[in-house]
């Protein structure tokens, strides 16, 4: 520890002790518990508390009866916590009987103090930091924690209960450390006291009748499962798995999901699951018990599973499968020819909480299809997959939602009614239909499945939400369809598709709606970034009005959808799909360039995101030499730097900075790997003197726009200057011998007099224009040595 | 029993950090998604991890509310929709929705920029956070599905501010956010109706401040900053809170024109300029007066005060002003709470040499505002979350006394669980209404009077109509049912002259009542039958054998105790 703050301790501590002094900012003992614990991580607590008395002093003082806080209280109890971690340090603090004090019944406990959850908590905290040795067991066992800890798993605060079940387990884990390797006995008699105290804790709960004390054991043994592989905990689960067992035969099963994560905890633990405990039957049997709602978790939970029998993954995918089964079925569809839906579909348990009552029935067909779009990119996916079958359902289920299918059934009938217009529904299909699009289908169901999405890209009634989710999944579907070998422009099927969607498209980007016009130019982004160089794709576009009205939107009320429009505008001529039109006022000449547009974005738009969007795709055509860059680089480059350095918004500048980079690397040569087993590419760097390559560079005002951000405010832009900086160091430094003589002329000394004054805050003078020679031997010099420029 | 619980996540017995899971006849809704300004590692957001532990966020969570822009409200909301995963509906304000990406992407550039961090969203995910908003108008009642509905209603505080109602069936809570009972310079009071809500759960930032005259406050700022002024000093007021800036700029500008003074005013460009553009915009959410006079000039559109360029920034002037609440850890709380050296990032300590004052022009509601919306809404109960457990005892205390109300004071994790009547509601016959009417007495709230009829429950409906309506409406023929006793009388007499003996006795004392002698010998008081029958064993004794239906059981009872008493003697 310091010495300063060794200093500072005795007064700290007495500012904490006197209740008529309250501390009147709690984030301040948060943060001195963390300096605390830093301090004891690095170094003995035992000497801390030797060399500095006061804090015991403190300890004892907060026990006394007084009108302390009970953050102070708290705060205190957490504090002896992290002392007594060591144990040498436990030692020395149950010389002075100040444990017992602290955490056993003379303690806080049976005062009015306890009332105060922050007082349980630091209780609770205080001795999980303790809790790391032997001598802390027998600590816990002889002064009654564990009793305490058993009330407080049921507290009112869920941060004291929840910390509450996570020190038993440790308690528990940690009791058990001390036990031989290899199987310890059946015999309870033979475990460590506390171990005995949980586990028969354990054991009472689960025979208990309220739930809330079943659910508490049932997280325990979870948590306890999940964390620690020993040997012992195959002992524990042979030893509870009757009891836990018996909670099936209950009408209705008590606690569900916290049984469902229990079983699934053994399950994931290789020492459990292998052994013959009749894992695998109370899993099939949990699964025939529980409620729909509650099985999918759980069959989920058995089908991600790496080694697990074939009968119990095919129940539990008939169970997860059932509520889509119960729609196709509902709606009159054939459930496939895999076999599994149709297994699936006589479930009248399933159709009974589809057609309860709305919520449920929402909620159980979310659930299924999160489900089983967590499912469908697994490597240990059922197999066969029911690809179409399940393409059939999400249409359908979208369908029904839009009131668009006419079921014959009584049971469909009802389900439209209730799924009418439900957005929920919409959302969680829309995402699983595109989870699909990884798979293949017969080409009558992908038109089926365009069908629904253009319908859902089309309808007034789609809300913002859910059109965002139609085009994500569109794209998806795009992506996926067959090509022709050899060729990556869409399939004709994908082109028909695209013809219709482009109006669709055109009309979501006149929407009134903010979202809907931003979530149609991001899709545009994607199809142009992955199309933009077919002759399809491009006939098309070029012949809808979607360019012309993306243009338009450069000039959008908000900003977000400026930006959009402009990395899309960006986009759309990289790849020639912006053509200037001729202008019928001016017929010699042309309409605004974009390039100038783009440059009057980035002067005056009063948002960040488009000006930031406009150097992002300023960076992206130097890098392709776009024409409209390459026809006149150095000017493009002046322009953009000088309008980039007066920026307020720092991403601006720091992409500026990329900007200069990518221009440095174009006139000098790449920017070289740090990686030492890189392949150096053949430097371009130019056949004449340094000072002429330079030249360039000085004419963009590269050097004054680079130097001005090294002293900028904003942290990032300062480090990436340092990078262009050393980069350029290191380019010139093997060639800059003959500028050797240029160090002390009075050029030099004028600019570097500049820079410090710049450094010191003062950058309302320019640089003034830098030859070559000054910059090479100024980039060389002490005023940028490479700590400096770190620093 | 149907219940109403309240956890707290950010916000139980603190100030900052605001998320408060509310669950209402089985839907679940969580109140703001903040930060805490006073942390700068995990414990900055609230821990998402309580909210459930089994399933995905989505299925549980209803929806998201968000009360108003500031940042210990909606700090939190991309993480939890980008980064944890909730990819359900988030309800504000149109201003607020405008507003809170420009916060948000401001405490992004602090936390990335300024701090290094690499972990923390981005501005796309802001921007796909900010899509999945609804924005609602005031007092416009918004379905989030068949039976969850919410409601906003005008905070004042800052621009855009609302109060929630969130109603399922008939319960309903009312959750304030930060608000404002007083109207200020630029807008307008907090307002809610007589909603009687189950349970209100209101901010208590200021829950033991009666604040003194807003005028006196403003006249001493406009003083302070004068006198410094004019003795040549600068004065540097860091308005944390936006909607303050906006407030200050208004006062300032107002007392510059009137003084003529000349010495410049500015304010930081970004975040406030960039905020007044939407205070022009949204000018209807302000308050009457900015509202009537916005045509001939938009009080927004400043003259004095200019934007403020980083070339003027020198040595802060003599004095720093604080406008407002300073939440625990940050740099203001530890100014104000008298430290003159302070320990910035990186152990770099700064003196602080400039004269310190605190003015309270936050806008939150005092003590006295509390009481007012607490008597404005008339909850069955109350919650205090945002503010200190210390001043919150006090408020608790004072609200149970006067409303004769609970009040609950939750700390972070602490669940309170409300138990609620269920109410349901019964149609009436206009028939039965009418019949109720005839008797002469109105329907009075506060006299509440028994009416009889049929309970009849029938399409999940419930109605009350009269026993004939009733019998008609289901097709049911009508059965009687009567009330018998047997009254033994020692009378040696055959039995049809004891049943004379009865008539005229009866016909005697109940001089009111039809009492008729039937020609079978029985004797009838309205609906009352009596039958005389010898007693099997005793020929000296008679069996009177008395029946009525519970109509007349009044006169029954009264019939068969008057029989028991015997009857006269003969005058003969």
């Amino acid at each position: 520890m310091d010495p300063e703050c060794s200093q500072l301790l005795p007064a700290l501590c007495a500012v904490l002790a006197d209740p008529r002094q309250p501390v009147a900012d709690d984030t301040c003992l948060e943060k001195l518990l963390d300096w605390f614990k830093t301090i004891t991580k690095a170094g003995s607590s035992l000497l801390l508390l030797q060399e500095n008395p006061c804090l015991v002093e403190l300890l004892c003082h907060v026990l006394k009866p007084q009108d302390l806080s009970s953050r102070v209280l708290s705060f205190s109890l957490r504090l002896a916590g992290v002392f007594a971690a060591q144990e040498d340090c436990f030692q020395y603090l149950q010389q002075g009987e100040l444990l017992p004090r602290l955490f056993g019944e003379p303690g806080p406990l049976g005062g009015a103090a306890w009332t105060a959850p922050s007082v349980r908590s630091g209780w609770i905290q205080g001795l999980r930091s303790l809790a790391q040795h032997p001598s802390a067991l027998h600590f816990l066992a002889d002064c009654g924690a564990v009793d305490t800890i058993f009330s407080l798993q049921g507290d009112s605060s869920l941060f004291v209960a929840s910390a509450a079940g996570q020190l038993l387990v440790h308690i528990l884990g940690l009791s058990m450390q001390g036990l031989a390797e290899g199987h310890p006995s059946l015999q309870a008699g033979d475990w460590p006291v506390c171990a005995q105290k949980i586990v028969g804790h354990i054991e009472e709960s689960l025979h208990s009748t309220a739930v809330p004390q079943i659910t508490q054991a049932l997280n325990v043994l979870t948590t306890t499962f999940g964390h620690c592989h020993d040997p012992w905990t195959q002992v524990l689960w042979v030893r509870l798995s009757p009891l836990v067992g018996s909670l099936l035969e209950k009408d209705p099963v008590p606690a569900a999901h916290s049984l469902v994560d229990l079983l699934l905890s053994v399950a994931r633990s290789p020492g459990l699951s292998s052994s013959s405990c009749g894992l695998w039957e109370t899993l099939a049997q949990t699964l025939n018990h529980l409620s729909p709602t509650q099985a999918g978790p759980l069959a989920l939970g058995i089908l991600k599973l790496q080694d697990c029998p074939q009968v119990l993954r095919a129940q539990a995918f008939v169970i997860l499968l059932q509520p889509l089964a119960c729609v196709l079925k509902a709606t009159g569809q054939d459930p496939g020819p895999s076999g599994v839906l149709d297994s699936a579909t006589g479930d009248s348990l399933t159709v009974d909480v589809l057609l309860s009552s709305k919520a449920a029935c929402v909620g159980l067909l979310c659930r299924t299809l999160a489900h089983l779009e967590l499912l469908q990119p697994l490597p240990q996916r059922p197999c066969p997959w029911p690809q179409e079958p399940l393409l059939g359902a999400a249409v359908t289920l979208l369908q029904l939602c839009r009131g668009s299918a006419s079921p014959a059934s009584d049971v469909g009938r009802h389900l439209c009614a209730l799924l009418l217009g439900c957005v929920r529904v919409q959302r969680a299909a829309l995402d699983f239909l595109g989870t699909l699009s990884q798979g293949t289908g017969p080409q009558e169901l992908v038109t089926e499945v365009f069908a629904v999405l253009l319908e859902y890209l089309r309808s007034p009634d789609s809300s913002p939400t859910v059109l965002k989710k139609a085009f994500q999944a569109t794209f998806r579907w795009l992506l996926s369809s067959p090509k022709t070998p050899g060729c990556c422009d869409l399939e004709p099927h994908a082109l028909l598709v695209l013809r219709e969607l482009l109006p669709v498209l055109q009309k979501r980007l006149c929407s009134p709606c903010w979202e809907v016009r931003d979530s149609g130019l991001e899709f545009l982004t994607q199809m142009t970034r992955h199309w933009g160089g077919q002759a399809g794709f491009r006939h098309a576009l070029l012949a809808s009005e979607v360019p012309k009205l993306t243009e338009q939107l450069l000039r959008d009320p908000e900003s977000y959808v400026r930006a959009s429009a402009v990395t899309v505008m960006g986009q759309l001529s990289s790849q020639g799909l912006h053509v200037t039109p001729v202008s019928p006022e001016h017929p010699g000449g042309q309409q605004k360039s974009l390039l100038v547009e783009l440059l009057h974005i980035l002067s005056t738009d009063s948002e960040g995101f488009p000006r930031r969007a406009v150097m992002q795709v300023f960076t992206q055509w130097l890098r392709d030499h776009h024409a409209d860059v390459a026809g006149d680089t150095e000017q493009f480059m002046a322009r953009v730097l000088q309008v980039a350095s007066q920026d307020l918004d720092w991403e601006v500048r720091a992409q500026g900075l990329e900007l200069a980079l990518v221009f440095l690397e174009q006139t000098l040569g790449q920017f070289h790997s740090h990686c030492p087993y890189a392949v150096t590419p053949p430097v371009a760097a130019p056949a004449g003197s340094l000072a002429q390559a330079l030249q360039p560079l000085c004419r963009v005002r590269l050097f004054e726009f680079a130097f001005r951000a090294l002293f900028d405010c904003d942290r990032p832009v300062a480090q990436k200057s340092c990078d262009l900086l050393l980069f350029l160091r290191a380019k010139t430094a093997s060639s800059s011998g003959s500028l050797e003589e240029s160090r002390s002329g009075p050029d030099v000394a004028s600019v570097e007099a500049a820079l410090q004054r710049w450094q010191a805050g003062d950058q309302g003078q320019p640089l003034g224009d830098l030859e070559p020679e000054v910059v090479a031997a100024l980039d060389c010099s002490q005023a940028l040595n490479e700590d400096s420029l770190m620093g | 029993m149907p219940e109403i619980r309240v956890t707290p996540l950010g916000a139980g017995q603190d100030v900052g950090r605001s998320c408060i899971l509310v669950s209402i006849a089985g839907k679940n809704v969580m109140l703001d998604c903040g930060m805490h300004m006073g942390f700068n590692d995990d414990r900055r957001f609230p821990d998402f991890s309580y909210i459930t532990r089994n399933g995905r966020l989505t299925d549980f969570l209803d929806c998201v509310i968000i009360s108003h822009f500031h940042l210990d409200h909606c700090g939190a909301l991309p993480y939890f929709s980008e980064m944890v995963g909730y990819d359900g509906p988030i309800y504000m304000t149109h201003p607020t929705q405008a507003i809170c990406p420009i916060l948000l992407e401001d405490y992004r550039k602090i936390a990335v920029d300024k701090k290094g961090e690499a972990n923390f969203f981005t501005s796309q995910m802001i921007k796909d956070c900010m899509k999945k908003v609804v924005a609602v108008h005031l007092h416009q009642t918004v379905q989030v599905d068949d039976e969850l509905e919410i409601k906003a209603y005008y905070a004042g505080h800052v621009l855009g501010a609302a109060m929630f109602q969130i109603k399922v069936g008939s319960e309903s809570v009312v959750y304030t956010g930060d608000y404002n009972m007083t109207p200020d310079r630029h807008l307008g009071a907090a307002w809610i109706d007589k909603c009687r809500p189950n349970l209100l759960i209101t901010e208590s930032t200021y829950a033991t401040t009666i604040r003194d005259s807003k005028r006196c406050r403003e006249r001493d700022f406009l003083k302070k900053v004068h006198e410094a002024v004019e003795r040549g000093g600068k004065v540097l007021i860091p308005v944390f809170a936006l909607g303050r800036a906006q407030e200050l700029c208004i006062l300032l500008e107002t007392f510059w024109e009137r003084m003529n003074l000349k010495a410049p005013i500015y304010f930081s460009t970004g975040l406030t300029e960039k905020a007044n553009h939407y205070y022009k915009l949204f000018i209807t959410w302000t308050n009457q007066k900015i509202r009537k006079t916005f045509v001939q000039r938009n009080m927004f559109e400043f003259k004095h005060i200019k934007a403020f360029d980083r070339a003027f920034a020198d040595n802060p002037g003599p004095m720093v002003i604080m406008p407002g609440y300073c939440v625990q850890g940050t740099v203001g709380h530890k100014i104000l709470s008298g430290q003159r050296k302070l320990e910035m990032e990186g152990r770099q300590v700064l003196e602080v040499k400039m004269q310190v004052e605190y003015m309270s022009f936050s806008a939150h509601a005092d003590a006295k505002g509390i009481m007012q919306l607490v008597g404005q809404a008339e909850p069955e109960s109350v919650l205090l979350v945002h503010g200190e457990a210390k001043k919150m005892e006090f408020l608790k205390q004072k609200i149970e006394q006067e409303f004769r109300v609970n009040c609950y004071m939750p700390a972070n994790g602490e669940t309170v669980t409300l138990p609620t009547s269920p109410s349901i509601p019964v149609g009436i016959s206009l028939g039965l209404l009418k019949r109720e009417m005839a008797q002469g007495l109105l329907p009075d709230v506060k006299k509440p009077r028994l009416l009889h009829g049929t309970l009849i429950m029938k399409d999940s409906n419930f109605r009350l109509v009269s026993s004939e309506q009733a019998l008609k409406e289901l097709g049911l023929a009508e059965h009687q049912l009567r009330f018998t006793c047997r009254v033994h009388l020692h009378d040696p007499r055959k039995e049809q002259e004891t049943a004379v003996r009865v008539y005229s006795h009866l016909k005697s004392v109940l001089k009111d009542h039809c009492v008729q002698h039937l020609p079978d010998g029985s004797v009838t008081v309205e609906s009352i039958l009596i039958q005389a029958a010898a007693h099997s064993e005793d020929p000296g004794t008679k069996v009177l054998l008395v029946s009525w239906t519970y109509q007349d059981e009044e006169l029954g009872s009264y019939l068969t105790s008057l029989l028991k008493k015997g009857l006269p003697q003969a005058s003969s």
